[in-house]
């Protein structure tokens, strides 16, 4: 089981079963992605496998930034799919021992599958056996592909993190969809982390990982 | 699938006796159609063929020619390449859905062209999930609580998104297996209908 209380105070979070798909939905610059990696953080700390898909960052960059905030990380259980595109589809060992892969595309669904699969193993190899996974962010991929094959990318990913037993967090920008495509895609996971801020304060509460909605709490 | 119910299995093989081995072991359970050549393997595809077993070197055209083109074509079959060596690339990234190396088992034969059906149905079960969870959403955009609680349709609907989902879910063994997902996921951005 999954604890994810110390990053998010709440009890539905307190033991997430492993292979456990969450969608984390908020507006722009509201913190989705800060979440998301503390959550893949703190699993890092306590010995889990990482696993970051990012569209928008550098892969180099990205995984500098986590191990900043998981200075405890075993860095050979840390790895990145960097699907921006700077070239062809390569993955390789970085200096500090952990994985990068780079893909040619957020449109290139084979290519992050490879990447996905390649580091997995890698992971395995140096002694994680469970692990979290973050896909930031959906809201990219919807700009290259149309919502009915990122659904299914979605499902289909999360079958295969559901049978490696990891536990899966993609984020998605609420204020750049309609509603249509929000409902379609959240029928993909087990439940969904949704977040909004005002005030400056930010707000956070968990449906369908156990019964109702939960309240909005600070976080 | 044209006139029987069975899969449809096309065989691409230069060599007669081979041909014949494989149509031997399959023809109990699968509809077989055998070409000679590259050419005639394209002459004989259609809507109807589920798997294409697909001899990588033959005279004329190659294997990896006659893939291109039935990708081409957009057409929604298997293609397993069968090879002399094991290859020494990643078999997955040249768009084949399996391989089989020479000389070829007949259980291994029935394995792999059983793998490539699942997948296919895995696929049109993927294709029917969502078109229902369109519609689930598309009814909860429209409707109030009341409403969808009043509604047949809806609870019916419901019904059919959960049954799938446990299809989907002993389907390929919910994906637990690397080629499956990447050939899932393949399949995902090259058919589009």
């Amino acid at each position: 089981m999954y604890d994810l209380t110390d990053v998010l105070d709440f009890d539905e979070l307190a033991s997430v079963r492993p292979g456990s798909n969450i969608l984390v939905s908020g507006p722009a610059m509201s913190g989705k992605e800060d979440l998301a990696m503390s959550v893949l953080a703190d699993g890092a700390e306590a010995g889990q496998g990482s696993l970051v898909v990012t569209t928008g960052e550098r892969g180099e960059t990205v995984l500098e930034e986590f191990l900043d905030r998981a200075p405890g990380a075993d860095e050979s259980t840390v790895s990145v799919v960097d699907c921006r595109g700077d070239g062809s589809r390569r993955g390789e060992a970085t200096a500090g021992g952990s994985y990068l892969y780079h893909v040619s595309s957020p449109g290139d669904l084979t290519g992050i599958g490879i990447g996905i699969t390649e580091c997995l193993e890698y992971l395995h190899n140096n002694g994680a056996d469970d692990g979290r996974f973050a896909l930031t962010s959906l809201s990219t991929m919807l700009t290259y592909t149309d919502r009915k094959t990122v659904f299914k990318f979605c499902h289909v990913l999360s079958s295969r993190f559901d049978s490696a037993g990891y536990l899966g967090l993609f984020t998605i920008d609420s204020s750049a969809h309609d509603d249509q495509t929000l409902q379609v895609i959240k029928q993909a996971f087990d439940g969904m982390i949704e977040i909004r801020e005002s005030d400056g304060q930010r707000e956070a509460r968990v449906l369908g990982l156990a019964g109702q909605p939960t309240e909005w709490r600070e976080f | 699938m044209t006139g029987s119910d069975r899969p449809v299995v096309l065989i691409v093989e230069d060599e007669p006796d081979v041909a014949e081995t494989y149509n031997l072991w399959l023809a109990d359970e699968y509809e077989v159609r055998t070409a000679q050549s590259g050419d005639e393997g394209l002459a004989e595809l259609d809507e109807g063929v589920d798997v294409v077993l697909l001899d990588r070197m033959m005279p004329g055209l190659s294997g990896d020619e006659v893939l291109a083109r039935i990708r081409d074509r957009g057409l929604d079959c298997r293609v397993a390449m069968v090879t002399a060596v094991e290859p020494d690339f990643d078999i997955l990234e040249m768009g084949f859905d399996a391989y089989l190396c020479k000389p070829i088992r007949s259980e291994q034969l029935h394995d792999t062209v059983e793998n490539l059906l699942e997948r296919s149905n895995y696929d049109d079960l993927l294709q029917e999930y969502y078109s229902l969870v369109e519609k689930q959403a598309t009814l909860e955009a429209t409707k109030n609580s009341a409403e969808l609680a009043d509604s047949e349709e809806y609870a019916d609907l419901r019904d059919r998104v959960d049954g799938l989902q446990d299809d989907l879910s002993d389907t390929l063994g919910g994906i637990d297996d690397d080629e499956d997902f990447i050939a899932t996921l393949r399949g995902l951005s090259d058919v589009e209908e």
